[in-house]
């Protein structure tokens, strides 16, 4: 990388951008098939019963019903929404087949019970109300401690007072003697957290459109960010070979980690084969609140011990994951809380647990940050209530704690580089923690000020807890341009931008010269999809390689005509000249022509393949600060000013790099402050199934200013130095808030969302005369 | 239900459309003129995603029944361009990073083009006030609320 980077630190817009703006990207639910049927789903409007007889004959019977499907319909064979047998290290968090395409007992409010395809939309709703079903109400339970007591009612026969799985860290992140640890601790915190089921809140509903045709070939238009994984699943649930299947993904309005399972696709896909017949399946956004994934609440104790000066001496995490009906990530979503929790700080001696407990709940599975939010929103504030007892600042016990480049990561692996002081040091200057910290409390009558602050690593992928596989094709055409063929899914996320500028930089030649090929199996290698930030750092490793070989031939194919050595040509502005003398080159398109159209009988597409397994995660860091103003009367809490500081790395484009900070402060607000999913405790309906009830931050609720600095230094490993950022904008946000609320009026929250409501009632028990 | 003839200017092309009265606009315009730019996310005006322009203000499609904007202008976002050239707050949108996932664009561009019709200097303030019915889950409005305003200046600056 000696040489200067012409496309790599640029802001540029992604290409495709554009017809976002036109109205001519083309999501799910805009793609329409000839001869298309509309269909529908019937969900359990009880949380736990026995499906005893299904009568669909009136609905059979409504004129423009093509099919009625149910239980009896589909395969005998039990799937995974989050996809079965994925390579993963022997950590006990298995992925589980554990449900039906439609129930065989209705497990939770929402749980798809039969579904149709009619002829248009207005008629498969009237022909859902045709359906009759035979319920037999079962007891049911919600709450986690109620479910493992013995008794309970039982969610799965198979799993014994509704325990999923029981984890224990990995090996490496039990360490020492722990209770020996807190004994020679001169502080000791330990307390409760609860973190709430976040809704994704993606703009676009769930949806599929699936075709199966006469010869068996499976099309199916789909959200899921995991296209080669779903492709191999769908293959199992239906007995179809996957070379029958293409997964199509459109453009896709949002994920943020639902769309790592699949929901409605093969009710959609069933639907299709028993009419023969394209099938649209779109959810509605109440469908979405009640029935695709949430992210996994969860209950946890953490306990942290310090020495005097400052170092961690001691900490231990245990964690009650509530899973809902069905397993889906919730297990890993679980036992990862650990890994982020006691893997971010240095300490000597460390242990903790995690139960999975299923419930009769909406099923919990993939969230943005996948259970870091969750974890660190308590480790962060017992790091803020040990300062206060240490009478240290925050700023200063955290920088004595924090993990370096070499020390062992969160994933087992040696930290490939950390800048993590950097941002806690440029986060405080940008806030200004020292002239701010502690000093603002009278403000004016009932509005109080105050800064907190919090901090995260993470990872650029998943390995070595799960196989991080991408693959990466380019080939120059005739014009000097070149095709990119990849598959990482793109959300929103502009991924495909940020590959082809990796590739552009790699190959030489404009970025505007790079067009991506994406989107469906059938045309591409295999990639495993969008989770974990691996994007950029492994599909991203995948393109630079295959860069490399496809600038091996390119420049081979010129040293021909040029009679010069390959070694001693480059590539700039579209030119391959010789290094020696820059007078002397040809035009890339030259060559890529002339390898084509040629009648010598050498003819070649120039082009390199590379398949990239990631052997090694760099982790990215990132430090959150937060000013608010707490008003006492009210328990309302405005957020004045947020700084994220984030070390990804080289940011390959700052203007998607900020993009993914900006866009996480706003879903760490909500996670911290508003978002609440309700469960009525007498029914199990969801009571927030909606933009009114479920408080998604807007324009007004954001902070007045948001800043994000990006520390921009390179790792070793990412290409170009990069290193993921997709998730990292999110993990710290909430608690930053919560520890400048503390700051502010004195009260730490420990349940979100921190509602104003809890916020007066945390204050009155601080100062109970007061009332 | 009985259908009846309305007719809808949209994006300056008459349409004679034969509608049931409990079609919405969104209905009409997404599956029977194939205007699939116009986006439905909650369904129940609590979004904005479904945005469009009646007669230059901003209305909400998938809260319209069809039969009540017999007769009036529709602006989509399909008409937004003229002649192939971006409306400035297109370019604004496209160039300052304000799309992402894309599923909330048209409805937040077609709502600021209502702000700068109103407003064509608004504030930081004003900008965030009048786009607080769309709800985005990517951006966290920042390069959003940017990106009108490099609009409203461009605007202003080509006195269009």
């Amino acid at each position: 990388m000696s040489q200067k980077l012409t496309c790599v630190g640029k802001r540029i817009t992604q290409k495709d951008v554009l017809l976002k703006a036109t109205g001519e990207a083309r999501y799910v639910p805009d793609v329409r098939l000839p001869g298309m049927l509309w269909g529908k789903v019937l969900h359990s409007p009880y949380p736990h019963a026995k499906i005893k007889k299904i009568d669909k004959s009136k609905a059979e019977k409504l004129p423009g019903v093509a099919a009625v499907i149910t239980v009896e319909d589909a395969p005998k064979i039990l799937w995974a929404r989050s996809f079965r047998d994925m390579p993963m290290a022997p950590s006990g968090a298995l992925q589980r087949a554990d449900e039906y395409i439609l129930a065989d007992k209705a497990r939770y409010v929402g749980d798809p019970v039969a579904a149709i395809a009619a002829v248009d939309e207005k008629t498969a709703e009237e022909a859902l109300e045709l359906i009759e079903v035979d319920y037999e109400q079962l007891p049911f339970v919600l709450d986690p401690f109620e479910a493992i007591k013995p008794g309970a009612p039982l969610v799965h026969d198979y799993a014994k007072n509704n325990m999923a799985v029981h984890l224990t860290p990995p090996p490496f992140l039990v360490k020492g003697d722990v209770e020996k640890g807190f004994a020679e601790s001169d502080v000791v915190v330990e307390e409760k957290f609860f973190v709430s089921k976040q809704v994704a809140c993606q703009m676009e509903t769930q949806s599929c459109v699936a075709s199966v045709d006469s010869s068996g070939k499976i099309t199916c238009y789909s959200p899921c960010q995991l296209a080669h994984p779903f492709r191999r699943e769908l293959g199992k649930m239906f007995n179809v070979p996957v070379g029958k299947i293409n997964v199509i993904n459109p453009f896709v309005g949002g994920s943020f980690g639902c769309r790592l399972s699949c929901h409605n696709e093969p009710i959609c896909v069933l639907l299709s084969m028993k009419t023969h017949k394209p099938v649209k399946l779109v959810y509605s956004k109440e469908e979405d609140f009640i029935s695709i994934d949430t992210r996994t609440p969860h209950y946890y104790t953490v306990k942290m011990g310090f020495k005097k000066d400052g170092t961690l001496n001691a900490m231990n995490l245990d964690v009650t994951t509530w899973a809902g009906g069905y397993l889906s990530r919730a297990q890993l979503a679980g036992g990862i809380t650990l890994i982020w929790g006691l893997g971010h700080y240095r300490c000597p001696n460390m242990n903790g647990s995690c139960d999975v407990i299923y419930t009769n709940t909406t099923v919990a599975g993939a969230g943005r940050g996948f259970g870091n939010p969750a974890i660190m929103w308590g480790v962060e504030e017992v790091v803020d209530m040990a300062a206060e007892k240490l009478g240290m600042n925050p700023v200063e016990l955290r920088l004595k704690n924090t993990k370096q480049t070499g020390e062992m990561a969160n994933m087992g692996l040696p930290i490939e580089s950390s800048y993590i002081d950097d941002c806690i040091r440029e986060g405080a200057r940008a806030i200004g923690w020292d002239e701010k910290r502690g000093k603002n409390k009278g403000g004016n009558g009932t509005l109080k000020r105050g800064v907190g602050m919090a901090t995260m690593t993470h990872c650029s992928g998943a390995w070595p807890l799960l196989i991080e596989h991408s693959n990466a094709f380019i080939k120059f055409n005739e014009d000097g341009t070149a095709d990119l063929t990849v598959n990482p899914g793109s959300p929103g996320t502009h991924i495909w931008g940020t590959l082809s500028q990796i590739a552009a930089e790699g190959l030489g030649i404009p970025v505007e010269d790079i067009y991506i090929v994406t989107g469906e199996t059938d045309k591409t290698m295999f990639d495993l999809g969008s989770h974990a930030s691996r994007s950029t750092y492994v599909t991203g490793n995948a393109v630079l390689e295959a860069a490399r070989l496809a600038k091996k031939q390119l420049l081979e194919r010129a040293g021909k005509i040029l009679s010069e050595s390959p070694d001693d040509l480059d590539v700039r502005d579209r030119q391959i000249y010789v290094k020696s003398n820059p007078e002397k080159k040809t035009s890339v398109a030259n060559v890529c022509s002339q390898a084509i159209y040629n009648l010598k009988g050498d003819s070649m597409n120039i082009s390199g393949k590379s398949s990239w397994c990631s052997h090694y995660n760099s982790i990215p860091t990132a430090a959150y600060f937060a000013e608010v103003e707490v008003d006492t009367e009210t328990g309302e809490v405005k957020i004045l000013n947020f700084v994220t500081a984030v070390d990804c790395g080289k940011a390959i484009n700052p203007m998607t790099v900020e993009g993914q900070c900006e866009g996480g402060v706003q879903q760490g607000v909500g996670y911290g402050l508003t978002e609440d999913y309700v469960i009525n405790k007498n029914t199990g309906a969801v009571e927030s199934n909606n933009f009114t009830s479920y408080k998604m931050p807007g324009t007004m609720d954001m902070p007045e200013t948001t800043k994000t600095i990006i520390i921009d230094k390179p790792d070793p490993k990412g290409p170009f130095g990069a290193k993921g950022v997709g998730e990292p904008g999110l993990v710290g946000v909430a608690p930053a808030i919560g520890n400048a609320i503390h700051d502010a009026v004195g009260v730490w929250m420990k349940d979100l969302p921190a509602t104003p409501e809890k916020i007066l009632k945390a204050l009155m028990e601080k100062s109970p005369q007061q009332d | 239900m009985k259908k009846e003839i309305i007719n809808l200017t949209v994006n300056g092309t008459l349409h004679e459309i034969s509608v049931e009265p409990q079609v919405t606009l969104n209905e009409v315009l997404r599956e029977q003129l194939d205007l699939t730019g116009t986006k439905l996310s909650c369904g129940a005006g609590e979004c904005g995603a479904c945005t469009v322009l009646i007669d230059g203000k901003p209305e909400l499609s998938c809260c319209t029944l069809a039969m009540t904007a017999n007769g009036k202008d529709i602006l989509t976002i399909e008409g937004l361009a003229r002649d192939g050239e971006l409306h400035p707050l297109q370019k604004a949108f496209v160039e300052c990073g304000a799309i992402q996932c894309g599923f909330c664009t048209p409805g937040m561009l077609l709502t600021s083009k209502a702000l700068l019709d109103e407003n064509p200097d608004p504030t930081r303030e004003e900008v965030k006030s009048y786009l607080s019915g769309n709800l985005c889950r990517c951006t966290g409005y920042v390069k959003i609320v940017d990106a009108v305003l490099a609009a409203a200046t461009e605007m202003n600056k080509g006195g269009k």
